[in-house]
């Protein structure tokens, strides 16, 4: 029982500064992902130069010198940054600045300080990042700042790792119930005032409006996630493969395609509503800062915030920002059976130089067919018989390069065959479009959504025919057969189990990758992952309006609902205190009760025991104040010190003990 | 003892800088409507409430026993030998203990075992003579976060007693009745030659103190020097001129311990008491405590 004054504060103890370095190294991974990389790098020095100078005593010491520090990684974090405004320099400055106090603490008063420091560290995290690997680094972050605290605490007491550690669980675990309380039902007041953070990183997504050769074989190697989809309602998943609809391209120049600078809005009559088969999907996209929403092909309900254009696709309002989590209905029946003169004239609009070579190819099947079906079919027998060839790395191509990739080279990825095919029609006189989207999605069957890669961005085509209206051409299909029914990795695992394909990683890697075990883990991540996107992140202030009414508790107004959960909270932690005074309340030990009794007893007989006196002192005080008694009294003494001071007290003895004093005075 | 009323439950000071965090957090979660930050803000706020019943449980079974306080010469400090005991069947971390009243002399026992006892000595300084009530005590905890402090407040009618501060220029009276000078023992007394030593009296000067010895680990020692011995002494609190009482009585209380140092029977006179010359610590303490609870206006004082 380590004994120590309160005015003993000169160093900060190491085994909670442990502690606290070791949350504040969870907090660092979501820094390294998006701060300058010297921040956190220096963050880390402030940490370990600790360590070394507080068993030394040394420390920061002068004003000035911590006023230069400062100044000087403003001046830095302005150099790498060129603003001072935005949440990564304003982070980066207050993780700078959180070294320096690092550097300066030095009593263990600053101790609450520091922790509170780390949990403001732990909310910045948050603004660079909220995705779950990050809020699962935070979260451990935010459980080992309170361990350190309760570490600070102890002191001196036994244990260093296990006992705070388990202080903090429970903690944490008897906090639970009442985090999910707040959560769910504390009213989200807002303040009126937003700030909005430039996002730096949002433009870094792969889907733009344009479609050039490239484009997206780039991309297939990204296993950045672009959404994920789930079906509610059983039965209605997509039989086919699923083309997830994005932006239609109307503009043609040869290789490369582009959207309309601005999409017209169309509105879906009632009665259009397609009389097949829908699909209700309900998407959750990740960010990527454009206005790019994705839906089955073709979408005829809009979501909120979203407008239906032309070309049968959603595009947002606003610029996704933020993740959203939307519900479309789609039909793959629903098609427009008139196209307008100016639409017909968009659809066949050819570049400006086309090789006569190429202009030849499209009139010999023009030549040889009478309709539009069997051009279309010489134009994917032309693709399928002349050793073309389907490759992520296909080489480079301009945009006029359309004779290069149709005669000599013939190698391309999905957007060579797309351009290449949509451009042949139009100048085969059939109004051609590209529509650029994903294809497939890999199906979690632990979470029962699929997940759609940036991996997967795809291109098609679609071509006019008078019976059938827009119709869906996938000339990639007929390169590579089976890709459509697939997500690219594992279509790409298949080509290079079959030897088709030279494999992308080393065999062991692959191989590592394909393992069940490996396969199980990844799909159950990745089901947290979702979990965490749609059931935490998707639960923000709309969305608990939408519930609270659901369970009828929204018309009280956020006044009554605060005094109700601080009620509901109140009466919690009441039942923690009277559960935790039942578990350590002192165990009753019955010798000195009955001992307790015996003095009673005989203090009614005028022998009263002080409180200073021991019971064989009080015995022999006793027996001489009740001569008469003193044989019972000197008995009764003699087992009670028998029994209170020996190791194990004897049941027979305890026995004969109760009945003496029941007896006494009798 | 017992506690004397439910406990009280106050915020600290870091609770300031938590609530700071916690504005933040609020403020950062609405105005971007963020549910994760509105996950870390209810964290901490939860964690926070759940901590406040194990602040006070921490004091629950706690329970502090005085046992009494050695007399100290004013100024000096006060040592009150505390026990504190833990009846509950769980640890108990982070105690502190303070006289109720002063905040700055917190001490703290870190940890008490289920069943045990800890002993602690309180510190506070001494400041006027007499005799003085303990009052109450404080048990105070932080335990676990440091937001909240609970305390207990222990009631104490126990008392210590404060000798006068031994202060004076007069020299010990030599008056009184010489003792013949027959005797064949040591003089002892502030002379040249060693004669042995003595244990030390609290209070007197350390400058005979046998630090060697206590460096072997012995008691404090007074290392004691022959001298000629002179006869007893009255130490006469209206023989002295000051008017200022206390003045009168640390002068009385300066010449008390040389006395006893000199092992020169002493007795000591005051108005309505007298004391009997004779030398010893009980003596020695019963002189000094008759100073200590000397009460100005009793009949017969200056």
């Amino acid at each position: 029982m380590s004994m120590s004054r309160s005015k003993r504060d000169r160093s900060i103890p190491r085994r909670p500064l442990l502690w606290l370095a070791a949350a504040l190294l969870f907090t660092l991974p979501p820094m390294f992902r998006s701060l300058a990389i010297w921040v956190p790098c220096l963050f880390l020095l402030a940490l370990a130069m600790k360590f070394w100078m507080e068993p030394r005593g040394y420390r920061l010491r002068f004003a000035i010198f911590k006023l230069m520090l400062a100044a000087v990684a403003v001046l830095i974090i302005f150099a790498s940054y060129n603003s001072l405004k935005g949440i990564e320099p304003a982070v980066s400055l207050l993780v700078v600045l959180i070294s320096l106090k690092v550097l300066e603490a030095h009593t263990a008063r600053e101790f609450q300080v520091m922790v509170l420091m780390g949990w403001v560290i732990c909310l910045c995290g948050f603004f660079l990042s909220q995705d779950f690997a990050a809020a699962l680094c935070l979260l451990s972050a935010f459980a080992l700042l309170l361990v350190a605290l309760i570490q600070f605490h102890r002191a001196a007491s036994p244990g260093a790792l296990w006992p705070p550690l388990r202080t903090a669980c429970k903690l944490l675990a008897q906090a639970a119930p009442l985090i999910v309380l707040l959560f769910v039902l504390f009213p989200r007041i807002g303040t009126g005032f937003r700030f909005e953070f430039r996002d730096l990183r949002a433009a870094g997504t792969g889907f733009s409006d344009r479609l050039s050769p490239g484009s997206i074989a780039s991309l297939a190697n990204s296993s950045d996630i672009a959404f994920r989809a789930e079906f509610p309602g059983s039965n209605t998943r997509p039989i086919g493969p699923m083309y997830w609809r994005g932006a239609v391209m109307w503009h043609c120049d040869g290789m490369e395609w582009r959207v309309p600078y601005a999409p017209a809005s169309i509105s879906r009559a009632p009665n259009q509503s397609p009389s097949g088969i829908t699909i209700r999907q309900r998407i959750t996209l990740a960010p990527h800062g454009a206005r790019w929403m994705f839906a089955l092909d073709r979408p005829f309900e809009t979501p909120r915030g979203a407008m239906l254009v032309r070309g049968d696709y959603i595009r947002s309002v606003q610029p996704i920002r933020k993740t959203r989590r939307y519900e479309v209905v789609s039909s793959p029946e629903v098609t427009r059976n008139d196209l307008t003169p100016y639409e017909r004239k968009e659809a066949l609009e050819l570049p400006a130089s086309i090789s006569p070579a190429v202009r030849e190819l499209a009139q010999s099947w023009v030549a040889q067919n009478s309709n539009s079906r069997a051009i279309i079919n010489s134009a994917l027998q032309f693709f399928r018989t002349q050793g073309f060839r389907y490759s992520l790395s296909p080489g480079e191509y301009k945009k006029d390069d359309l004779e290069q990739f149709l005669f000599h080279r013939r190698v391309g990825f999905c957007e060579h065959y797309a351009a290449s095919f949509g451009t042949l029609m139009r100048l085969a006189g059939i109004p051609a479009r590209v529509v650029v989207g994903y294809l497939g999605g890999e199906y979690n069957d632990l979470g029962d959504f699929f997940l759609v890669r940036q991996a997967d961005t795809h291109a098609w085509c679609e071509v006019w025919l008078p019976e059938s209206g827009w119709t869906r051409v996938d000339p990639t299909n007929i390169v590579a057969p089976g890709r459509a029914s697939l997500d690219l990795n594992s279509f790409l695992e298949g080509r290079i189990a079959s030897g088709q394909m030279e494999p992308r990683r080393s065999a062991f890697l692959a191989r590592l990758a394909r393992s069940a075990i490996f396969t199980n883990i990844r799909l159950a991540w990745e089901t947290l992952n979702y979990q965490w996107d749609t059931r935490l992140l998707g639960f923000d202030a709309d969305v608990q309006d939408v519930f609270l009414s659901s369970i009828g508790i929204a018309n009280h107004g956020p006044y009554f609902l605060i005094v109700e959960v601080l009620a509901i909270a109140v009466v919690m932690l009441v039942i923690y205190f009277g559960w935790m005074q039942l578990r350590t309340r002192s165990r009753v030990n019955p010798v000195k009760v009955l001992y307790e009794r015996f003095c009673r007893k005989i203090a009614c007989l005028g022998a009263q025991r002080h409180p200073w006196e021991g019971p064989s002192d009080f015995s022999m005080r006793a027996a001489q104040l009740l001569p008469h008694e003193s044989e019972r009294i000197r008995q009764i003494s003699n087992t009670y010190i028998s029994l209170r001071y020996a190791p194990e007290p004897d049941a027979i003895m305890l026995d004969t003990f109760a009945k003496e004093v029941s007896a006494f005075g009798r | 003892m017992k506690a004397k009323r439910l406990p009280l439950v106050y915020p600290t000071a870091s609770f300031a800088g938590l609530l700071f965090v916690l504005g933040t957090m609020w403020y950062a979660a609405s105005s971007q409507n963020s549910p994760a930050v509105y996950l870390l803000l209810f964290a901490l706020t939860a964690v926070f409430l759940v901590s406040i019943p194990h602040t006070l449980i921490n004091l629950a079974g706690v329970r502090v026993a005085l046992e009494s306080a050695q007399p100290a010469f004013a100024g000096q400090e006060v040592s009150l030998p505390v026990e504190i005991s833990n009846s509950s069947r769980a640890t108990r971390h982070g105690i502190e203990l303070a006289l109720s009243g002063s905040n700055r002399d917190r001490e703290r026992i870190d940890y008490i075992p289920a069943d045990k006892a800890a002993r602690m000595t309180l510190r506070f300084p001494a400041r006027r003579r007499g005799e003085h009530e303990i009052g109450a005590l404080r048990l105070t905890s932080v335990y676990p976060l440091g937001f909240i402090r609970v305390s207990k407040k222990f009631a104490s009618a126990q008392t210590y007693i404060v000798y006068p501060k031994p202060e004076g220029d007069l020299q010990l009276p030599s008056n009184g009745t010489s003792i013949p000078r027959n005797s064949l023992q040591a003089e002892i007394g502030e002379g040249d030659d060693f004669a042995g030593v003595r244990a030390y009296v609290s209070g007197e000067s350390q400058r005979h103190i046998d630090w060697k010895a206590v460096a072997r680990g012995q008691p404090l020692m007074t290392k004691q020097f022959a001298a000629e011995r002179e006869g007893f002494v009255h130490l006469d609190f209206s023989a002295l001129r000051f008017a200022n009482v206390e003045e009168r009585l640390s002068q009385l209380a300066l010449w008390v311990i040389e006395a006893e140092r000199a092992r020169r029977p002493y007795g000591l006179r005051l108005p309505g008491t007298e004391i009997r010359p004779a030398v010893g610590q009980v003596h020695f303490h019963q002189c000094l405590r008759a100073l200590s609870l000397f009460q100005v206006g009793t009949p017969g004082s200056a």
